[in-house]
């Protein structure tokens, strides 16, 4: 198909251009773009670009690349266009997670045997753990539930999943210094690529490339799997099991990158929405362009987010603003058929 | 494929109790069979049981004297194709797109569908008179052309034995008739063919073997001109028939 790869060379060149604007926007030595040519002459540009921006570009990269891949991905295998990652307790479970660490970090315990510099790391830390502990608890939930298909089952178990974490989350909020922690907590839950250094990348980005590229293998399989599980089984599948694997594969990489930069949300819901719209329902297409789309919607969100302002806005306002008003100005201006 | 049998299948479940009971036949390969009886009486349980998705209570069904259930579901897949008799659709899937995912037994799990992949679909496509609807939409196709278009998928799977439940169902006369033809067709090509329908014309043109479940089991299996008396289809059904009621063979499909 023709057509498919012209979409697919668009995606790359955007996604390529979209990474030099990036690159080269920001505020020093003034707000604007950074001449190229004092990459060379002016040491302290090289450095913000190569140790500051560069990381930060390629963490946004791996963070929008996962969220809407993973959404992507979870839409398909659901047959369902209104759920991502999140849906199964895993954004929930990563906020009450770095919610709690925040807080227990001023405990004198934790202060004694936890060096300041590690406190980051602490936070991403327990949020991963217990992101990935909402995910186990909903898939045992799910298998514990006596009535529907696993579909059903798995929705509702990460609903009550979901409230579950909301609820905890509620409460460290409630017991936080409200001067000194909770701030840090809602910003937390804003998302933000601020700490995006090369260590932090590093960090995060064995696990999110291994999610990216299963999925990225898996993506015809999933698209089987959104036709009814006994027309899948007929061809040669296990759907359970195979669903189960593409969800804690796609839901793992999340953890990692909601760990490490907290709740980001929109991506993961509304850039599949896109990517079909413009490249069908086929995994084929959809899953890699909602990667890239993820990919060129983060680097875009973060730009405006550490460059419109004196002070950097969390990424999470910027990405539901754009996301929000691109989206219904794209709904409302094709006239393209969506294919849900 | 050679055979198909089921020797003495029962299947219950929990609280429903017998579903199946004690249901025997042999069918041989390139045959057509039709499962006839009431809303209940189990003709979509029986197709299940016949395709490995449930496993019976007792008893066994053998393919080539090989109990399904002991078959991988790849290699099962590559000699059964089922078709449920309603399908949702998730999304606005394009047709080649759709009759591709056919293909799946054939395509290891972390590898894509290739041009050979393709060629089959469209010739599974162009065999049921469908190359035109290649690029629309599953949405933009009629009812009776989606149903054409899913048992497209099912060829593009290539198995010798396609199980359909109630193929003509939801189709008006014309389209029914057009999925009959291209069912005897199939079956002339040497597919061999069970379905279950409440499609007496369908059954009376196209069947070898016509089985009449009632009461959860057998209540006639034979030839269509010996099964289809309205004393049989009264007792299956619950109402009188006469003759006159009993509808006749479709026309032409050949």
């Amino acid at each position: 198909m023709k057509s498919a790869r012209s979409l697919r060379l668009s995606f790359v060149v955007a996604l390529a251009a979209t990474f030099l604007l990036y690159l080269f926007a920001g505020r020093y030595p003034g707000p604007g773009f950074t001449n190229p040519a004092s990459l060379f002459s002016d040491e302290t540009a090289r450095r913000i670009f190569f140790s500051i921006r560069l990381p930060r570009a390629l963490g946004a990269i791996l963070l929008g690349a996962v969220l809407g891949g993973s959404g992507a991905a979870f839409q398909t295998i659901f047959g369902n266009p209104l759920v991502d990652a999140g849906f199964l307790g895993v954004s929930q479970g990563a906020a009450f997670g770095a919610a709690g660490a925040l807080v227990a970090a001023s405990l004198p315990v934790v202060k004694a045997l936890l060096p300041a510099f590690a406190i980051n790391a602490f936070v991403s830390l327990v949020s991963f753990v217990m992101a990935l502990a909402a995910l186990g608890a909903s898939l045992a939930l799910a298998r514990r539930f006596k009535f529907g298909g696993q579909v059903l089952r798995l929705i509702l178990a990460g609903l009550a999943v979901s409230a579950f974490f909301s609820s905890l989350l509620a409460a460290v909020k409630y017991v936080a210094d409200p001067l000194s922690q909770l701030p840090d907590i809602v910003f937390w839950t804003m998302g933000s690529l601020t700490a995006m250094g090369w260590q932090r990348f590093w960090t995060i980005a064995p696990i999110s490339l291994f999610s990216l590229g299963f999925l990225f293998l898996m993506r015809w399989r999933a698209t089987l799997l959104s036709l009814d599980d006994e027309v899948s089984r007929s061809m040669g599948l296990r759907p359970e099991i195979e669903r189960a694997a593409i969800a804690v594969i796609a839901a793992t990489g999340v953890a990692v990158v909601t760990a490490a930069c907290g709740i980001v949300s929109w991506i993961g819901l509304v850039v599949p929405q896109v990517a079909r719209i413009y490249a069908g329902a086929d995994g084929r297409n959809s899953i890699p362009l909602s990667m890239a789309g993820g990919a060129i919607f983060a680097l875009a969100a973060d730009g405006i987010a550490r460059t419109l302002f004196p002070g950097e806005l969390p990424l999470g306002i910027v990405t539901a603003l754009l996301g929000a008003i691109a989206f219904a100005a794209l709904l409302a201006s094709r006239s393209t058929e969506m294919a849900r | 494929m050679r055979e198909l049998e089921a020797r003495r299948v029962s299947f219950s479940r929990q609280g429903r109790g017998l579903i199946i009971a004690d249901i025997s036949f042999k069918l041989l390969a390139g045959k057509k069979m039709a499962i006839l009886g009431a809303n209940g009486a189990g003709k979509t349980t029986l197709l299940s049981l016949l395709g490995g998705r449930l496993a019976p209570s007792a008893g066994a069904v053998l393919l080539d004297r090989e109990s399904v259930g002991n078959i991988a579901p790849r290699a099962l897949a590559k000699k059964v194709a089922f078709l449920p008799q309603i399908e949702r659709l998730p999304f606005n899937y394009r047709v080649l797109e759709f009759v591709l995912m056919g293909r799946a037994p054939h395509i290891q799990p972390l590898s894509l569908p290739g041009a050979a992949d393709e060629a089959k679909a469209r010739s599974a496509l162009a065999e049921l008179g469908l190359a035109a609807l290649e690029g629309l939409r599953a949405g933009e196709i009629s009812g009776g052309e989606f149903q054409l278009v899913r048992m497209a998928r099912c060829l593009a799977q290539e198995a010798e034995l396609l199980l359909l439940d109630e193929p003509t169902s939801l189709l008006d006369p014309a389209n029914a008739r057009r999925v009959a033809r291209e069912l005897a067709s199939l079956a002339s090509k040497g597919k061999t063919i069970v379905f279950a329908t409440h499609d007496i014309a369908l059954a009376r043109s196209l069947a070898d073997l016509i089985l009449i479940l009632g009461n959860h089991g057998v209540l006639r299996l034979g030839p269509p001109a010996e099964v289809l008396r309205p004393e049989y289809l009264g007792q299956a059904f619950g109402v009188e028939f006469d003759l006159g009621q009993i509808p006749t063979a479709y026309a032409n499909l050949a």
